[in-house]
């Protein structure tokens, strides 16, 4: 059976109103909307429903053990490979996401920053890349922020506006979170190189709101679930609303394994298996698939029938294509004093000057510098990492170094463009199965050279920045050879006006199947600067309104 | 300028890529299930749960040399040796075999050099002059990774006694921090940047 967490029940045979795979960022969103209209949802979720007081700082088990990130131990393998042409390995977690009640949002970094304008018309402004699929939103920024705005108080953001930051109709909820000394020094840097260094908006609590704590700064944010619920997962945020609403079952620990259609080519059955391997289909009038960018595609994929031939929802062939995973670079900086950097929360300035980089410099790209911990203030990553500075990796002068670097550094992080290409998939590995049988993800990714460019750019910045700043020692490095992995999972199903280049619609609705309807990582046409989840719960909170308004109409 | 290219480790994001060198990435020890066993194994005094007191002897003494004792404590002290006693209880065959035969190896090297075949009677010097003739080698990269892992992860696991670890490295596992969290954040509020 389904490990049961609402007191609502819906018969499998019973069609219900919406069934939302995944729970996370949009998934949470979706539920809580939905059910909130008086809808009848049934969400599947294949992770446990873990709670603020289950989380600990326990880095060995979620680190090292795959307490929150499933990999091949839990019976959820991949394989990897950088070009269609080689065969892909084994890869622990390249497309990473986490496997419980509110998925991601539960363990990411909390990072918060909106699109701007610019990013939902770049391929008009800025031309279209030949040899991509860059390409212009089929909504506009304006369309969206409203949404933003319903995100920022619903579930709670912190942060400031700036004069450069894109328009928003209210304030933030929230006061910015108080400085880190690892950002006084970025924000000193920054103003000596005449950059606008600024309060970052993160989805952490700086106050109480809607009847949760402020941060306590504990320093556990990035790859740990919040032990307070100051952190505004979704888990934390819209899942107690929606199972409140009466109408939301959570169903935890079930897998899907394919959505089904009837005669007349429309959903009708998402079928799964729960904990204990038994299977089940539930009826239902649509399907919102919310299981993140590599989970969404694959299930479109092993949902192929004689009616949908190339997966369900896919006559465009763009399912699983455009895989972004945004760029990232590190330098690591020490200094004469203690930064301290692993408390508190991991990222209190931003500098978004390099938002759009000048087309003089002969590549596309863009993205924001935030400072941070080498490694996420987490004591054994850190120390795996020590004599970064070229000391030894063992004995009396490694110890020394593990000495300062923990306490003495500061690291200043890109964070970049992914173009979208044809060739950067998530697809079904021919040959390696899951532990239900299926075909595992296979990754195929290779940056494109602009943004192994747009990289090299902020790398360089960065390490200027840490100059400025004043770093007795320097260190640092980006993916110059191309990722191999990532946890943000972008653009494989994308939105467009045209089915033969886009798998839904403006609204998130299949063009092939009426009532499918597709909203998580990978709607986004273009890959944003680097913080995806933000605009991940505001396409969901506007997808749930337009659903709403069509399903009232008796229009799905 | 930037003197120094940091490890790849840098910027793995997802669990278990820090371990890619060592044996211990290709299938997770499930210490999780063991977490406990360690400290028992130290309150009694008792046999390790997998080691011989040989190995035990062994790997002691390479922890002493990854982080050595000086005027703070070092490995051994935290009792790294227990939680590589629980992870190898843990492991799959082949991870326990590469510790093995690295370890055998080792042993080997020390009889042909030396009148001992025991690692640990070694002096410290001779015991680095091995360790770094083995430095790039799966059983080292192995070893070292969970001297580490024993040094800095909950002491619950066995290693990291008293946080001797975590003290080590300026690390306080608090749950509330307030303002100044270190230096320069306390300037910019003196200075009322």
């Amino acid at each position: 059976m389904a490990q049961q967490q609402t007191s609502v029940t819906y018969p499998t045979r019973e069609a219900v109103d919406f069934v939302i795979v995944g729970s996370g960022a949009a998934g949470g969103v979706m539920a809580k909307e939905l059910s909130g209209a008086g809808f009848s949802v049934v969400v599947l979720e294949q992770g446990p429903h873990l709670k603020a007081g289950d989380f600990r700082h326990d880095e060995w088990s979620y680190d090292y053990n795959g307490g929150l990130i499933w990999g091949s131990k839990q019976g959820h393998p991949q394989t990897f490979r950088k070009s269609a042409t080689d065969t892909a390995k084994p890869a622990e977690a390249a497309l990473g996401y986490a496997h419980n009640v509110g998925g991601s949002s539960v363990h990411f970094s909390g990072n918060f920053w909106r699109l701007r304008p610019i990013d939902f018309k770049e391929a008009s402004v800025r031309g279209t890349i030949a040899g991509t699929n860059f390409a212009d939103w089929p909504i506009s920024y304006e369309e969206l922020e409203p949404y933003y705005t319903k995100v920022d108080w619903e579930i709670g953001v912190s942060g400031l506006q700036g004069p450069w930051d894109p328009p928003r109709s209210q304030d933030y909820p929230c006061k910015p979170m108080p400085i880190k000394g690892s950002d006084v020094l970025l924000e000193r840097a920054g103003k000596k190189l005449g950059l606008n260094p600024y309060p970052a908006p993160v989805a952490i609590l700086s106050e109480p709101h809607n009847g949760r704590p402020a941060c306590i700064h504990c320093g556990f944010c990035n790859g740990f679930g919040c032990e307070v619920n100051a952190k505004s997962s979704s888990m934390a945020t819209m899942i107690p609303l929606a199972l409140a609403s009466g109408h939301c079952e959570l169903r935890t620990g079930c897998t899907v394994s394919r959505v089904t259609t009837g005669a007349d080519g429309k959903a009708d059955e998402v079928v799964y298996w729960d904990a204990e391997g038994n299977e089940f289909a539930q009826r239902t009038k649509a399907v919102v698939l919310c299981a993140n960018g590599a989970e969404t595609p694959r299930l479109l994929l092993l949902s192929a029938s004689d009616q949908h031939p190339q997966g369900l929802g896919n006559s465009s062939g763009f399912v699983g294509q455009n895989l972004m995973f945004n760029g990232y670079t590190s330098v690591v900086g020490l200094f004469p004093q203690p930064v301290n950097a692993y408390k508190s929360i991991p990222a209190t300035r931003v500098i978004h000057d390099f938002y759009e980089l000048n087309p003089s410099l002969g590549f596309y790209g863009g993205g924001g510098i935030d400072g941070r911990h080498y490694a996420r203030g987490t004591p054994l990553n850190s120390a795996l990492m020590s004599g970064m500075f070229g000391g030894p990796k063992w004995g009396a002068d490694y110890k020394k170094d593990l000495e300062q670097e923990f306490t003495h550094t500061a690291a200043f992080d890109g964070h970049t463009t992914s173009l979208p290409l044809a060739t950067n998939t998530v697809t079904l590995d021919p040959t390696l199965k899951d532990k239900w049988g299926r075909p595992a993800l296979r990754c195929t990714y290779m940056d494109h050279p602009d943004d192994l460019a747009t990289m090299k750019f902020f790398f360089d910045k960065t390490g200027e920045l840490m100059e400025a700043a004043g770093a007795i020692r320097q260190a640092g490095s980006y993916p110059k050879n191309g990722q191999e992995g990532n946890v943000h999972l972008l653009g494989t199903c994308r939105m467009g006006n045209d089915p033969a280049s886009s798998v839904v619609d403006k609204y998130h609705r299949s063009h092939d199947v009426s009532n499918l309807f597709i909203c998580d990582g990978s709607s986004l046409v273009t890959s944003g600067r680097g913080q995806p989840t933000m605009t991940i719960m505001a396409l969901a909170f506007r997808a749930a309104d337009h659903m709403i308004q069509s399903a009232r109409r008796g229009e799905i | 300028m930037i003197q120094a290219e940091l490890s790849r480790r840098a910027f793995l994001r997802s669990s278990g890529a820090a371990m890619k060198a060592s044996c211990i990435t290709l299938t997770f020890p499930m210490v999780l299930t063991a977490c406990s066993r360690a400290n028992e194994t130290r309150l009694n005094g008792g046999d390790f749960a997998t080691l011989s007191a040989v190995e035990a002897r062994e790997y002691d003494a390479i922890a002493a040399r990854i982080i050595p004792t000086d005027e703070t404590p070092g490995a051994r002290e935290a009792g790294a040796v227990y939680f590589i006693d629980n992870v190898i209880a843990d492991a799959f065959e082949r991870q326990r075999q590469t510790l093995r035969l690295g370890l055998a190896d080792l042993q080997a090297n020390t009889a042909a050099l030396y009148d001992t075949a025991l690692f640990a009677d070694l002096t410290s010097v001779q015991q680095d002059s091995l360790l770094t003739q083995i430095e790039e080698t799966e059983f080292f990269a192995t070893i070292r990774f969970l001297v580490i892992a024993a040094m800095f992860s909950l002491p619950e696991y066995g290693g990291n006694k008293d946080e001797l670890g975590w003290q080590l490295i300026g690390f306080e596992d608090r749950h509330v921090w307030t303002q100044p969290y270190g230096f320069y954040d306390a300037d910019h509020l003196a200075k009322g940047e």
